[in-house]
């Protein structure tokens, strides 16, 4: 089944807690919503094989607990990541905010630095948004990220903003490895310089 | 049509080629290889190079086999690349226009390249095809075939109507003997060439060459069209003796003759032990002269290259001079590919614990336990201990010498362990040099250089692991290689476990947990100290409360954000003097985080006891949380201390995340991860438990996950509105991991916890992991400091010298390293290539170096004659060849002058006594060179090659042909003599 598997990508999700990461990844890999889904205890795991272009990707997803006590000991996981994904709650405007922290965090323990960033804003279905769109258009721009809007309880965006952060990442030259050249590509660390930081953002409706 | 087309070729005429022979096969692949190179017809291009474009364009060569019966020839073909050339072309194709070719025997904007195939040299053409004989095929020598090659070349050119010349090489293949031919339309060039071993004494000279030139071209008008005539003298400087290399090798034994500090061994050497720029040439160039109007016969020369109009210099560098800096990274390099683990390396008679520890780390363990040596504290020092420990070691080898002498080994480990030289008032000094390791903040404000070692995955360059890469690369090339490495590293490894048994931080390394961006044994170190420094605050935290047993610890202030730990505020405590550690933490699976045997209060009431129970007095409070008070009573809300999560080396952590992925994806997967994780939850929910008796979870989630605590406004029942608050739904789910934790915490404070992290366990991990390190294992975790140390070094040195091709290469050779290692791991063969070209880099800086000595501004130089001086250095290290301003009047001109002057002196001076041996050493044009005055030496040595360039356009064979161009280049040099003649004549009119 994994034959035809490409490559395999570490992905991470962090960003403040409550703001719906776990709920994110729960809708990408089952496509299911738990509205009481328990809040995340250190980091999580889910696998995904993704099909892009007719290329198979497996991605083992690093979910991380937002709650600051945890922060100590989450960006242990951080390492050999090729592409992050930064969720802000639109209705929660401290979690905007907090965003900066968040990528200096990243930028001190990511070992590559052309890792492929997307930047969530989650909660959309809600009718009490506190962050407008073309605040997070402006804050992906600034930070050369991906950006997209989404909801995990309606489904909007989800499945896009994975496909779009691996599709960056597959197109990123040196940020992954294939699997039938050379070694199996490992979770842990595995650097390999080349390609520049993908410079666009873009705007999924 | 059709059916005349079909009658047609019922009469086709048969050519029969069957019997054609090898040669006519060879002459038609010939042109067949013309066709396809598409080199048919008129030659495009523009009329005339431009000054110097031979040397700054670029040229292009395409090659192919082709054989004559089974001889195998190369057919090439040379070509300058032109840009625009159709444009320019087009307007000029005339119909009977001369070759190209032809047009480049004459034209003057490209004599004397500095860099170009020697046809091009010879005869100035920008495109051209040479047959020359197969890589093992021998060389066309006898006559005949010669002749048969040349025919050959000439059918070809005629058939297919190229008009590129062609040449065939024919002789010795050292000689570069060359014919060809060029063909165009009512014209014929031939090149031709002589090539003799001696100079015939009559055409040692222009007047010579000149006759030999007019007599070729038979032209018998009168008077005789000019001919054009260019002259290069090149004159090579090789003795360098008056300019020794200015930098003396260092002189390592003065390290040990005074006072050893850390600066000599914190320090790469750099630099080459001999000299690497190996000769000057220097080219004297009279680019347009006419006949008549200098004089170089055999008693007399007008040619004086103090006159000469335009001088230009090239350097010979030497090949791989030896330089310090590639010297010792080479050794190192070395190092990394030994098979020899330190034990076979140092003999038998391994200390006993090293011993024991290898076999057994549960002995090693239970060593500890014992009670220390009764040695009192004061006198203890890093250098009392290491001291007896290398008695010991002593004293088991017995035979085998030392591999490092006693003195040099005190002078690295004092290098090593800066803080151990203090040795007198050790306690309180010790006590000092802790923080100056751990001040983080300074850090980022040092030079944009320093945080290289991320990128490298080395380690900061004031850390103790670079200064261990340094010390093993000195130890290693100048003290002893492998055994005297094998024996520090046993050092290094017994001073980290004094420190650990002793409590002392081990000095030189940033604070915090292990840094990921660091390299393994880096990060390993950090480890060490991190379960020194819990340790120590364990120790120091008990005996605190031993003295003030039931004192409360206040703790005022501090923000929200900010949470010192347990360990954070016992370090407050640090006066105290460490002295030995208070316990043996033998077994680690009871311990406490932070033990006391004699607690006075039993055993804490649990949670459900603690509602009506108020009372009960509050342990581990660090600081309130602001003005928030607990939900069930007035009491302000307070944050505990708590346990600091593991800190974890990126070896350790791939393990972990390994454990957690294999849990795989299913929902009991996800439970289990989390209750593997929950440790360091339920360790906070106990502290905060015992800080804040009374409390409930939503107290808990107040402070640890306040978004999950939500307040609104609620009217109640009497109309006002009042704050509501209420955990989120998530945490109020029934079962749910954080309210099956809450329920399970016990309450206590931390320090009556098990501890999180086992420090005992983890130093017994890490200096286990260190005694097994083979030396080869040691440099290669240590290579990429050495690598950063080798970058920085060049960096600085080019710095000084300012070398903008070497900072490029610089910046060019970081991120290489970046990915060369980065990788899991290293690929040994990819890095001696990137050493070696550190070792280049090496080389050009002093070669820059060298050559800044030898043209360095006399004293009465001007700012400007200084800046021109610079510039032209800094282009003799980039371009092939460089023009000296104001030839032998300019600043540079005046330097060379004089070194040559020098050179000739001392050789004048030796060769007195060489000259009664063999007296007829000197017949090589000497005496026809002017010397300067009454000298009676010349200031020029002769000179090393002379080349004359006779250039004219004349009606040849007959005196009513077109007016042709006619060339003849001659090569006169000590041990060759060389004639390459092209020689047009009018195939029409003759």
């Amino acid at each position: 089944m994994d034959d035809d598997v490409i490559t395999t990508l570490k992905l991470l999700i962090i960003g403040e807690s409550g703001v719906g990461k776990s709920s994110l990844l729960l809708r990408f890999t089952e496509d299911t919503f738990d509205p009481d889904q328990a809040a995340t205890i250190g980091v999580d795991f889910k696998v995904k094989t993704l099909s892009i272009d007719g290329n198979k990707a497996k991605l083992a997803i690093w979910d991380t607990a937002g709650q600051e006590r945890f922060r100590t000991l989450t960006p242990s996981y951080y390492r050999g990541a090729q592409g992050v994904i930064l969720v802000y709650d639109v209705t929660k405007r401290e979690t905007f905010t907090r965003l900066e922290n968040w990528l200096n965090e990243l930028e001190t323990y990511t070992t590559r630095n052309e890792i492929v960033k997307m930047l969530v804003g989650n909660k959309i279905d809600r009718d009490d948004p506190e962050v407008d769109r073309n605040e997070g258009l402006k804050f992906a721009r600034k930070h050369s990220m991906l950006f997209i809007e989404a909801s995990a309880k309606t489904k909007d965006g989800v499945q896009c903003a994975f496909e779009e952060l691996v599709e960056k990442i597959l197109q990123t030259p040196g940020l992954w490895e294939s699997e039938n050249q050379g070694q199996k590509v490992r979770l842990g660390d595995q650097e390999h310089g080349g390609g520049r930081a993908c410079g666009g953002y873009c705007s999924i409706p | 049509m059709a059916a005349d087309s079909d009658l047609e070729s019922e009469v086709f005429e048969i050519t029969d080629f069957t019997t054609a022979s090898e040669w006519e096969r060879f002459v038609s692949r010939v042109e067949e290889v013309l066709n396809e190179w598409k080199l048919i017809g008129l030659s495009a291009g523009s009329v005339n190079p431009e000054k110097g474009e031979y040397t700054s364009g670029t040229w292009g060569e395409k090659c192919l086999d082709i054989n004559f019966a089974d001889f195998k020839f190369y057919i090439t073909h040379y070509f300058l690349k032109q840009e625009c050339e159709k444009d320019n072309g087009k307007d000029k194709l005339e119909e009977d226009s001369f070759p190209l070719a032809m047009q480049d025997l004459l034209c003057m904007n490209n004599d004397f390249p500095p860099r170009a195939h020697c046809l091009v040299r010879w005869y100035g053409i920008r495109e051209f095809v040479v047959i020359t004989p197969g890589t093992n095929c021998e060389a066309i020598i006898s006559e005949s075939k010669c002749n048969l090659l040349h025919s050959s070349v000439s059918i070809a050119l005629a058939n297919s109507g190229c008009q590129v010349p062609m040449f065939v090489q024919i002789q010795q293949k050292w000689r570069r003997v060359y014919a060809g031919e060029c063909q165009g339309p009512g014209v014929r060039t031939d090149f031709e060439m002589v090539h003799l071993r001696k100079v015939p004494s009559q055409y040692n000279h222009l007047s010579g060459l000149l006759d030999i030139f007019k007599a070729k071209i038979g032209c018998n008008l009168s008077p005789l069209p000019p001919i054009n005539i260019a002259i290069r003298f090149t004159y090579i400087l090789q003795d360098w003796q008056q300019h020794a290399w200015p930098q003396q090798p260092p002189d390592f034994d003065t390290l040990l003759g005074g006072e050893v500090g850390g600066v000599e061994f914190g320090k790469l050497p750099f630099g080459a032990c001999e000299e690497p720029i190996r000769e000057l040439h220097l080219a004297t160039t009279w680019p347009h002269l006419a006949e008549g109007i200098v004089v170089d016969n055999d008693v007399y020369s007008d040619l004086d290259p103090l006159q000469a109009p335009h001088w230009s210099v090239r350097v010979r560098t030497a090949d791989n001079p030896q330089c310090l800096l590639g010297d010792f990274l080479t050794e190192f390099f070395k190092l990394c590919g030994r098979k020899e683990s330190t034990e076979e390396v140092l003999g038998r008679g391994m200390p006993e614990e090293e011993g024991k520890e290898n076999s057994d780390i549960s002995s090693a363990l239970s060593k500890l336990t014992e009670p220390a040596a009764a040695v009192p504290i004061s006198k203890l020092s890093v250098s009392n201990i290491v001291h007896s420990a290398r008695k010991h070691i002593r004293r088991h080898r017995h035979t085998d010498e030392s591999p490092l002498k006693t003195d040099v080994l005190n002078s690295v480990l004092l290098y090593l362990f800066p803080d151990a030289a203090v040795e007198k008032s050790s306690e309180s000094s010790r006590n000092r040099t802790a923080p100056t390791n751990t001040s983080g903040t300074a850090e980022q404000e040092k030079t944009p250089d320093y945080n290289l070692y991320q990128h490298l995955k080395s380690a900061p360059s004031d850390s103790l692991t670079y200064r261990l890469a340094l010390c093993v690369c000195l130890v290693n090339y100048t003290y002893g290689g492998l055994r005297a490495v094998a024996h520090l590293w046993q050092e290094f490894v017994l001073e980290l476990r004094y420190r650990w048994e002793n409590n002392y931080l081990v000095y030189g390394l940033a604070a915090g947990p292990p840094d990921l961006r660091c390299c393994l044994l880096h990060q390993k170190l950090q480890m060490l100290n991190c379960c020194i420094e819990r340790k120590r605050a364990r120790d120091e935290a008990r005996k605190v409360l031993e003295g003030n047993r039931g004192r409360e610890r206040k703790v005022s202030g501090g923000g929200p954000s900010d949470r010192p730990t347990a360990e954070a505020a016992a370090g407050s405590t640090r006066e105290v003097s460490p002295g030995k550690s208070w316990d043996s933490w033998s077994d680690s699976e009871d311990e406490f985080f932070e033990c006391l045997s004699d607690q006075g209060e039993g055993e804490a009431p649990h949670a459900e006891g603690d509602k009506e129970g108020s009372k009960v007095k509050a342990e581990g409070r660090l600081h309130p949380q602001g003005n928030m008070t607990l939900l069930n009573s007035t009491e302000p809300l307070y944050i505990p201390v708590t346990q600091e999560p593991a800190p974890m080396t990126e070896d350790l952590l791939e393990e972990q995340s390994e454990v957690l992925a294999k849990l795989g994806t299913s929902a009991e997967g996800t439970h289990l991860r989390a209750r593997m994780q929950s440790a360091c939850l339920l360790s906070d929910m106990e502290s905060f438990k015992a800080a804040n008796p009374g409390c409930a979870l939503d107290d808990f989630v107040r402070w640890y996950s306040p978004r999950d605590y939500v307040e609104e406004e609620v009217e109640d029942e009497k109309g006002n509105m009042v704050l509501k608050g209420m955990m989120s739904s998530r945490m109020m789910i029934p079962g749910n991991m954080w309210v099956e934790a809450w329920e399970s915490a016990r309450v206590t404070p931390a320090r009556r916890q098990r501890r999180l992290f086992d420090d005992t366990k983890e130093a017994e991990k890490v200096l286990h992991y260190l005694a097994v390190q083979k030396p080869a294992d040691v440099t290669q975790n240590l290579l990429p400091c050495i690598l950063h140390a080798a970058i920085l070094k060049l960096k600085e040195e080019e710095s000084v010298e300012d070398i903008p091709s070497v900072k490029k290469s610089i910046q060019q050779v970081i991120s290489q390293a970046s990915k060369l290692l980065h990788t899991l791991s290293h690929d040994y063969k990819k890095l001696e290539d990137f050493i070696n070209q550190l070792m280049a880099l090496e080389t050009a800086i002093t070669q820059a170096r060298s050559l800044k000595a030898k043209f360095a501004t006399c004293e009465g130089g001007t700012a400007e004659d200084t800046e021109e001086l610079e510039k032209f250095v800094s282009s003799l290290l980039e371009d092939p060849e460089v023009v000296v301003l104001g030839a032998g009047q300019g600043p540079a001109g005046s330097i060379i002058h004089r070194l040559f002057i020098n050179s000739q002196r001392l050789a004048d001076f030796t060769s007195d006594e060489a000259a009664l041996l063999s007296p007829m050493e000197d017949e090589f044009g000497l005496e026809k060179k002017p010397g300067g005055g009454s000298n009676k030496v010349p200031d020029f040595p002769p000179p090393a090659g002379r080349e004359i360039l006779l250039r004219t356009c004349v009606p040849r064979p007959a005196p009513y042909s077109k007016a042709l161009p006619q060339r003849l280049f001659c090569v006169l040099m000590k041990e060759e003599f060389r004639l390459a003649g092209a020689f047009s004549s009018d195939t029409t009119f003759f």
